[in-house]
């Protein structure tokens, strides 16, 4: 990991297109401001992380317990999916 | 017409039903291209299966179903549609569906992305069942 230490209105800039700005430093918190291309997402770790198992654990759903859950749904009809009846 | 096989059997699809996800689901960044479809046992459950990893597909829940004007605060216009993702469980009060991180789609371009709301209110594990005797609408946030 790369460590560098800056001051209140000091820069970063990460491949030419991301800019950090240290805006403010208070006790045990500082306030960064982020420039990026839009399509660069930024996102607090903590909750990209929490995402992520959350897919990982809809990604292995079982599809029997799925049809026991979905009996308890309205069941609506999709027009705009590809349609599939296994019965 | 091309077909794929997985845990839904041989599915058939048309290059038109490809739905390209630039930057992958959340965690599957290298899994960029899926199909959309229902399948009768597990409906209202929609899936979204992964044409590039065959193990890979999430079941999804159109936000009307689980809470009033969800789609609303989500989508800025009606040329998209946005899905939730859902976690489900033995128990059915512990399924849950993620309202912070939903699934967009365009529909013109078939273009997805799992997008992540600012809104702290909007929980990751959302409770839409209470229990298997209220149903549906009856969720808890957790």
């Amino acid at each position: 990991m790369l460590i560098l230490s800056r001051k209140k209105d000091e820069m970063i800039n990460i491949g030419g297109t991301v800019t950090l700005k240290i805006l403010d430093i208070q006790e045990g918190q500082i306030k960064i401001g982020i420039d990026a291309p839009r399509e660069v997402g930024i996102y607090r770790s903590e909750i990209y992380e929490q995402i992520l198992r959350q897919n990982r654990e809809a990604s292995r759903s079982d599809k029997s317990v799925v049809a026991r859950i979905a009996a308890h749904l309205p069941k609506p009809g999709g027009e705009d999916a590809m349609r599939r009846d296994t019965n | 017409m091309k077909t794929f096989n997985n845990q839904f059997g041989e599915l058939e699809y048309d290059a038109k039903h490809v739905i390209l996800f630039p930057e992958g689901m959340i965690g599957f960044q290298h899994c960029t291209k899926y199909i959309l479809i229902d399948d009768i046992d597990t409906e209202p459950f929609r899936w979204l299966v992964s044409l590039d990893d065959s193990e890979l597909c999430f079941p999804l829940l159109d936000p009307l179903l689980v809470m009033e004007g969800y789609e609303q605060q989500v989508l800025k216009t009606d040329a998209s549609v946005a899905f939730v993702v859902a976690s489900l469980h033995e128990l059915p009060e512990r399924s849950t569906v993620n309202l912070k991180s939903p699934v967009v789609i365009e529909k013109n371009t078939q273009r997805g992305k799992q997008i992540i709301l600012e809104d702290e209110r909007l929980p990751m594990r959302y409770q839409f069942l209470k229990s298997p005797q209220t149903g549906a609408g009856a969720g808890q946030s957790c």
